[in-house]
């Protein structure tokens, strides 16, 4: 509540605040930005300015030019590979979300002998690099008939997903107040529908992060798109980009920066709408 | 970008069509209409299916004639062909993946890392095919057979191989007074007194590609060996090792800058494109990044023969790039016709690489060769068939060899010399860390340092 | 009828409470009971996830094991075992020494980075000030860009002639020009390779740990909090005492799954340095996919990757049922 006696004070302290705010914000901007706004500028510049020991980084020595974005679409595969990219993603996101939710339900909640143990052992199931796993997973997609698809994404990636997001989801579903469910339950709920209606909604920030985790880590592999997809128009972004856009030891810097950008924006994009919303969920109360 | 709305899944064969035509986006126009043809229809009756896995070639141009080219003989035989493309560096890795799930692609190709030793109980036998093209084109050179050969029979067909000569930058030497680097203490000279006035040279002391094969044309040509002839036991302990060793010193001291430490196969490239180089030993594709990025640069650079060690000895050693079909696939007959009707064209792939693909063939190495024959600048490339190595060399290319390829152990050698080891301590490293890699023994007393 | 409660400790009671009432009508099938329909209803929803990992992940797992203790190579992928002769092997290897120390250390010194700014930043990000939308979609970015292409991207950035880094440097006065002593060469001294690559690993995971530490946040309800504050705890306080016990089960499993991730992370260490110069960037990830897939050795890359699992089994395995016993 604030006082109508000094107005001018408050003022000064929110100007402080956010002068304070912004200070401290600022090297986070730089360490984050600068490498961003670096690769922003390099998408548009032409080949030969990128080799001139005396050319600033920063701006354009020669006009700018749209070359390295018709290189990507017109003479790589990059629309398929945007298009491969989101719609695994979503997949993956979609099965993370339908296994790893109730998995965490269950873990937290259900009371489940011998559940302790599954609960670690699908977590421990990051122990094994991929390296290995890679090998007789191959033989899975080929047996699925999956090979070269990049439906065989969508059938590996969750063996990376689910563990985490299980384990966010437990996470989340402890902190949910048990009263809520035996109200839930005394209302006549069953079990499930306890959970659909009362305990879901609270914890959506939750699962909220489990859903754009899945997403963006779908975007963090390589070994196994490059082992189980050849033909360029299957390939994701992070597979097609260094396996079209290097050629022996030439490096299509600008193309390559150009791809990084138009992927990375919008699914940063993304992240900041879920974030908003439950950050809203905390500073909502829990703010000054 | 419009009409991506069709584009969700993976059956929508009119939509692809029409984005296709929509964005103007085809890595080759009718091929890759062609390709997807192969994936709607793989039930169609007539004619079989071909799969062919290759690496990105640095000129895209020669990729593109390459899926048109297949697309081409497919479409004249009933064979729907496809074409993957990944880069070389990585084949390795779908090779194994391939294996392990049993089925894949019908033809792979390996560069520099060549893998018929590993793989050859599931490779398919082409020594008919071999023998036959041999026959019909003059012979193959002698070091074609050493990566394929397994117990007398030819596990694969080699395409080409990738060179990697003198790049040395002409004005800055005549300003100097400076000899062409003919021999390798020519070209020690020459960085020695061009480094002060900031035109260094570099070679790759570092984990790439480039060292691996750079480092070995230096001890080759200084008389060094990694094995004897029957590529069983490693013979880097030598006095020619130690000769190349202390001279690869001399010549990182005088005349490089520390950024060779960090250098990826790239980096020599961008050296020589940005002006600074006054030469590197690299493949003619810093030639061209040259020619495209820095025209004043390019008129300046000048190719140059393999120098020659003290003993007046050239070996080039190169990349090759051999094709495997595997023995699961489908399609061995149309694998076996291809493959040949593939080397019928040598020549065509050779100019279309712009001289970058050096031939196999005796035939096709007659002079004057396409492309290199009429480019005055490259001419002398005509004459690198002769002093052509590789990996192994003078053994053949087993396992071992691969590993301690792949671990980049003589890179390694010449990076602890450079760094300061002394030349004893990092021969005795190598033994140890070549020998180590058998597979038979793993006893190991391998110095720390460096 | 009792409604089941979901709680610790109430299990005894609710078993003797149902026992003899499932006794007393042995006609009732035994998923009718309360214990039976929720034990369904458990294993029902944790079915699908845990049949999807252990079967897709624990499989190959024991396949891998398989290998370790064989002489596999690619080519030949039945063999003969050797018991512990690859591990053994593996552990007489210089270059694998390299590789564990390499990896230890990056792991603590890129742990502390990451909980460090990671920490700083989930605080500025739940403050409310103009601009804090941009702010916050700028500073994730780094986590969203698919880690090949960022990781080529700071290559470039690293390079030995063109850094961008270097230039800025340069142009601050901070060192000296190309060429000279003070030119940072990132990707070629040893020390500096290897810092390089630590610090392409924060830069990207950064953000992450920020986002599971605001994650937890949401947790804490905010009545909770607002009860502190009116009974007179500081910001400080509060936190020690209430916002820290209840996120830590979060922040606990987002440094856990971070710390497994940078272990088994191999794109870093690949695109950067492949593992160079000589061995200061070598880790086991890397140092295993030479050997077991670029040469072949199967047997030998599967001993090396899975030589910290018995390490880091009982650990993680420990402090994950501490987690559980938490609550």
């Amino acid at each position: 509540m604030r006082t109508a006696a000094a107005p001018r004070t408050h003022r000064q302290k929110e100007i402080r605040r956010h002068l304070l705010l912004y200070a401290g914000m600022t090297p986070f901007l730089f360490i984050a930005v600068f490498p961003i706004y670096w690769m922003l500028i390099t998408a548009f510049k032409q080949e030969p300015d990128l080799y001139r020991m005396g050319n600033i980084p920063f701006w354009f020595n020669l006009p700018p030019t749209l070359k390295n974005f018709e290189t990507l679409f017109y003479q790589t595969n990059y629309g398929y590979w945007i298009v491969n990219t989101l719609t695994i993603s979503a997949w993956v996101a979609l099965i993370t979300l339908v296994t790893a939710v109730p998995a965490g339900y269950a873990l937290a909640r259900l009371k489940l002998p011998g559940a302790e143990n599954i609960g670690i052992a699908i977590f421990m199931t990051y122990l094994v690099p991929g390296i290995i796993l890679f090998l007789p997973l191959s033989r899975v997609v080929a047996s699925l008939g999956l090979q070269d698809s990049w439906w065989a994404l969508v059938v590996v990636y969750p063996t990376f997903t689910i563990p985490f997001c299980t384990w966010l989801m437990m996470g989340f579903f402890k902190t949910v107040p048990m009263e809520m469910e035996e109200a839930a339950r005394v209302d006549g709920c069953g079990q499930l529908s306890a959970l659909v209606r009362v305990v879901l909604p609270v914890s959506l920030p939750g699962v909220l992060t489990s859903v754009i985790f899945a997403f963006t880590l779908s975007m963090q592999d390589f070994l196994y798109g490059l082992a189980f997809v050849a033909p360029g128009d299957q390939k994701p972004v992070p597979v097609g980009v260094p396996t079209e856009l290097i050629r022996g030891d030439v490096f299509f810097w600008g193309s390559i920066m150009a791809a990084a950008l138009l992927v990375g924006l919008p699914v940063a994009i993304l992240y900041n709408f879920f974030l908003d919303r439950f950050i809203q969920g905390i500073t909502g109360g829990a703010g000054k | 970008m419009r009409n991506l709305q069709p584009i969700l899944r993976d059956h929508g064969s009119v939509s692809r069509r029409r984005f296709l035509k929509v964005t103007g986006g085809a890595v080759a126009g009718s091929s890759l209409l062609t390709m997807l043809e192969a994936r709607q229809a793989p039930a169609q009756l007539r004619g079989t299916t071909l799969r062919i896995l290759t690496w990105s070639h640095f000129i895209p141009a020669y990729d593109v004639w390459f899926d048109k080219f297949s697309a081409e003989w497919g479409e004249k035989n009933g064979v729907k062909v496809r074409v993957d493309h990944i880069p070389h560096l990585e084949i390795p890795a779908r090779m194994a993946a391939e294996f392990a799930a049993g089925a894949g692609h019908d033809i792979i190709l390996n560069n520099s890392t060549i893998l018929a030793r590993l793989y050859y109980k599931t490779l398919l036998d082409l020594t008919d095919v071999y023998d036959g093209l041999g026959k019909k084109y003059g012979g193959w050179i002698p070091a074609a057979k050493s990566p394929i050969e397994v117990e007398g029979r030819i596990y694969g067909i080699p395409m080409y191989y990738i060179l990697l000569p003198m790049l040395w930058r002409k004005d800055l030497f005549e300003a100097n007074g400076l000899k062409p680097p003919d021999t390798w203490e020519l070209a020690r000279v020459a960085a020695r007194t061009l480094k002060p006035k900031g035109s260094p040279t570099g070679i790759a002391f570092s984990h790439c590609n480039d060292a691996n094969l750079n480092w070995r044309s230096l001890m080759f040509s200084f008389g060094a060996t990694e094995t004897d002839a029957s590529g069983d036991h490693p013979t880097i302990d030598s006095k020619e090792m130690r000769e190349a060793l202390r001279f690869a010193k001399a010549l990182f001291d005088e005349g490089m800058t520390p950024e060779v430490f960090s250098w990826d196969d790239a980096s020599d490239n961008r050296f020589l494109a940005s002006g600074i180089a006054s030469w590197i030993h690299d493949a003619i594709s810093a030639y061209r990044t040259t020619e495209s990025t820095n025209p004043p640069v390019f008129k300046n650079t000048f190719v140059g023969m393999e120098p020659a060690g003290p003993g007046g000895k050239r070996v080039s050693v190169s990349a090759p790039i051999v094709f495997l079909a595997w023995k699961f696939g489908k399609n061995p007959q149309a694998t076996k016709e291809y493959l040949t009707h593939l080397v019928d064209n040598d020549k065509e792939g050779m100019i279309q690489s712009t001289g970058y693909n050096m031939p196999f063939l005796n035939d096709s190495a007659k002079k004057p060769m396409p492309i290199i024959g009429a480019d005055p600048k490259l001419q002398v490339l005509q004459d690198f068939p002769k002093i052509v190595a590789f990996f192994g060399y003078p053994g053949p290319y087993t396992p071992q060899i691969q590993e301690v390829a792949l671990q980049f152990v003589l890179p390694d050698i010449f990076t602890r010399v450079a760094r300061g080891t002394s030349v004893d301590d990092a021969v005795k490293w190598g033994s140890a860390s070549t020998a180590g890699s058998s597979p038979s023994t793993s006893a190991h007393d391998g110095t720390p340092g460096g | 009828m009792t409604v089941l409660p979901v709680g610790d400790g109430a299990e005894p009671t609710t078993r003797a409470a149902t026992q003899p009432a499932a006794r007393g009508r042995s006609t009732r099938a035994w998923w009718h009971t309360n214990t039976g329909r929720r034990l369904t209803f458990g294993y029902l929803l944790l079915a699908p996830a845990a049949l999807y990992v252990l079967l897709l992940v624990g499989i190959p797992f024991l396949f891998s094991l398989y290998l370790a203790l064989s002489d596999a190579s690619v080519g030949d992928q039945v063999s003969s075992f050797v018991g512990l002769g690859n591990f053994r092997a593996a552990w007489e290897m210089d270059t694998f020494r390299d590789a564990l120390r390499n990896s230890i250390v990056f792991l603590v010194v890129a742990a502390i980075f990451k909980s460090v700014l990671g920490t700083s930043l989930a605080f500025l990000l739940l403050q409310n000030f103009k601009g804090k939308k941009l702010v916050r979609a700028l500073v994730v970015i780094p986590f969203t860009l698919p880690i090949t292409v960022s990781v080529l991207s700071w290559k470039w950035m690293y390079d030995s002639q063109f850094s961008v880094i270097n230039w800025f440097l340069h142009k601050a006065g901070l060192i000296g020009g190309y060429g000279s002593e003070s030119w940072p060469i990132w990707l070629g001294q040893p020390h500096l390779a290897l810092l390089a690559c630590i610090g392409v690993n924060v830069w990207r995971s950064f953000p992450f740990s920020a986002i599971v530490l605001l994650a937890g946040f949401t947790s804490v309800p905010t009545e909770v909090l607002d009860a502190a504050r009116v009974d007179g705890c500081s910001f400080f306080q509060r936190f020690r005492h209430i916002v820290a016990p209840m996120i830590f089960p979060i922040l606990i499993i987002g440094f856990l799954f971070d710390t497994v991730f940078t272990l088994s992370d191999l794109s870093v260490v690949y695109v950067l340095t492949q593992g160079g110069p000589g061995s200061a960037t070598m880790i086991l990830p890397m140092l295993a996919y030479q050997i077991g897939i670029q040469a072949g050795s199967l047997g030998r890359g599967s001993a090396i990757a899975l030589m910290l699992v018995p390490l880091l089994f009982p650990a993680l395995f420990l402090m994950l049922r501490n987690l559980k016993r938490r609550d």
